[in-house]
């Protein structure tokens, strides 16, 4: 009895998240090899959707778009935050309220940031193009196919940087003084102690926080529907809102979750680094 | 090192912030005083900075019954999710310290697969699964589908609160004749309670800024905030007072909320990887 009691306190939560992860991976794995569109009827077609899916280029241009917009926002995204993080490190008076104010972004809701975003760069009346007109650049932002994804970007900037700032700023300030004592009364400068000693000392943290902000925009979907719902065309089309769209605009439920299961993988690939690395650290 | 390099290296770093604070602030500024301005005021070339304040955005948003109940709906579901997970992670974070558990690393990679996976991955299926079931379009359908994301989460967090409690408190409590539930409710709960209370901010966090997984598993009951804010963004009429309004009647008191959790935020935000 006393050997197995462990196991009922964490039934509870292994029931629930079976219910909630397991069973629909299983589901949607199960009806990617079917023609299910909403009807009652569905028809096993084996790798038809597949097929269909990897030959399809509306499919090609979404998966690029995702990974433009993932990787060009992880990128901005990683290196602001660490520069911010390494400046407000080094500030000793009024550390708290800075740290305060620029941790908000986090707390404003996708949609929220969304609203904001199309009110801003409002072509007629946002604050953002007019500024802009008065310097004499012309500019577009969300209603021109080659402006939606580096403006999405921009935003997603604004929003996310501050996750990096605030676990970068953490990990610094978590390095134990005397290393940099040491450094110091060698003669380094600040910003040699920097490069050479701190930099190096939270790399474990800073590959952490590309892997989480790297899946993160991999996922995107409420900035994309919020703001451009995908377009103009398609030219902002992520696989989320993708998948949303196939499902629920053209009730292509069995490709639609065949999309999803395509690229779960991806993540999944990226979860599993994740892990292997999360397992070393715990050693 | 001269006097005037020395000087710079203490100055850059403000200028630095400086900037960053005024770009932060610039955004969440913008939105407030939009939901401040008339109508007539909003719509202007050049966009006006002083204006007239009114509240009748607030007022004419608030009188929105649809909105209203949104919020309504967002507080229960938010309620329903915290109560769960805290019950149910307790439990497990308890289960997972005090006992051997076969399969323990694979569980744990189970949890954080699961709290990483696109959510659309979940709801299609769970579309269908829940009008099956009766549950679609409900408060509590929806308070369960958050649990994939926010019960990892505070096994987590609790897990981690929970090592910081020495062993010796279980053996002591199992000579007096604890036994196990009474030990985690009795000794492990109240001195954990910050965490507890960490933990469900955070997730509130959470579900109440959720999108994707509500617009796939509520039709109109069940709406929660999110959706309340989205309606006002209309594709033919554009309403700027009602968008920011309802924005900042629901970003107010989650960032006033915010503050208690403060602390543990970094340590959230990591899932407990690195410590603040």
């Amino acid at each position: 009895m006393s050997r197995h009691i462990g196991y009922l306190f964490i039934a509870p939560a292994f029931i629930i998240l079976f219910f909630t992860s397991i069973y629909p991976v299983a589901f949607s794995f199960y009806f990617s090899f079917f023609d299910w569109n909403w009807g009652n009827q569905e028809n096993f077609i084996g790798l038809d959707n597949y097929l269909f899916l990897l030959t399809d280029p509306e499919f090609w241009t979404v998966i690029y778009n995702t990974f433009v917009f993932a990787s060009v926002s992880c990128f901005l995204e990683v290196t602001i935050g660490i520069i911010l993080a390494i400046f407000v490190d080094r500030i000793v008076f009024c550390s708290t309220i800075i740290r305060t104010i620029l941790i908000l972004p986090l707390m404003v809701s996708g949609i929220i940031v969304s609203m904001i975003s199309k009110i801003m760069f409002n072509n007629l009346f946002g604050v953002i193009p007019y500024g802009l007109k008065q310097i004499d650049i012309r500019s577009s932002f969300f209603g021109s196919t080659e402006a939606a994804m580096p403006t999405l970007i921009g935003v997603d900037v604004w929003w996310q940087t501050s996750f990096v700032f605030i676990i970068i700023l953490a990990a610094l300030q978590g390095i134990p003084n005397d290393t940099v004592e040491a450094a110091k009364i060698d003669g380094a400068s600040e910003w040699d102690i920097t490069r050479f000693i701190r930099l190096p000392l939270i790399k474990p943290i800073i590959f952490l926080v590309i892997i989480f902000r790297s899946i993160d925009t991999l996922k995107i979907f409420d900035l994309v529907w919020g703001i451009t719902g995908g377009g103009p065309g398609i030219s902002t089309e992520v696989v989320q809102t993708y998948s949303y769209r196939m499902a629920f605009g053209f009730l292509e439920m069995s490709k639609s979750m065949t999309v999803m299961v395509i690229f779960s993988m991806v993540v999944f690939t990226l979860i599993l680094i994740y892990s292997k690395f999360e397992g070393k650290s715990d050693e | 090192m001269t006097n005037r390099k020395r000087i710079k290296e203490l100055i850059l770093p403000y200028i630095v912030s400086i900037i960053a604070i005024i770009l932060t602030l610039i955004p969440i500024y913008w939105l407030l005083i939009t939901s401040l301005k008339k109508k007539k005021d909003s719509f202007t070339r050049p966009p006006k900075f002083i204006f007239e304040p009114t509240f009748e955005n607030f007022i004419k948003v608030w009188n929105n019954d649809f909105y209203a109940q949104t919020i309504f709906n967002s507080l229960l579901i938010t309620l329903i999710g915290i109560i769960i997970s805290i019950f149910i992670a307790l439990l497990c974070a308890y289960g997972l310290k005090r006992y051997k558990i076969k399969f323990k690393s694979a569980f744990m990679k189970w949890l954080l697969v699961a709290y990483m996976l696109p959510e659309f991955l979940f709801v299609l299926p769970m579309y269908s699964i829940y009008q099956s079931l009766g549950i679609y379009d409900t408060h509590f359908g929806l308070a369960l589908m958050y649990q994939v994301h926010v019960l990892p989460f505070s096994i987590w967090m609790l897990r981690s609160f929970f090592d910081e409690i020495p062993s010796e408190i279980d053996d002591a409590a199992l000579i007096d004749g604890c036994r196990p539930l009474t030990t985690l409710f009795k000794i492990y709960v109240p001195i954990v309670i910050p965490g507890i209370v960490a933990t469900s901010v955070l997730n509130a966090i959470w579900m109440w800024n959720e999108l994707a997984i509500a617009i796939g598993l509520t039709f109109s009951e069940a709406h929660p905030v999110t959706l309340g804010i989205s309606q006002f963004r209309g594709y033919a009429s554009i309403d700027w007072g009602g968008m920011t309004a309802s924005s900042v009647i629901a970003l107010v008191p989650l960032i006033l909320f915010s503050l208690f959790a403060q602390k543990h935020i970094v340590k959230g935000l990591t899932l407990g990887s690195v410590k603040a």
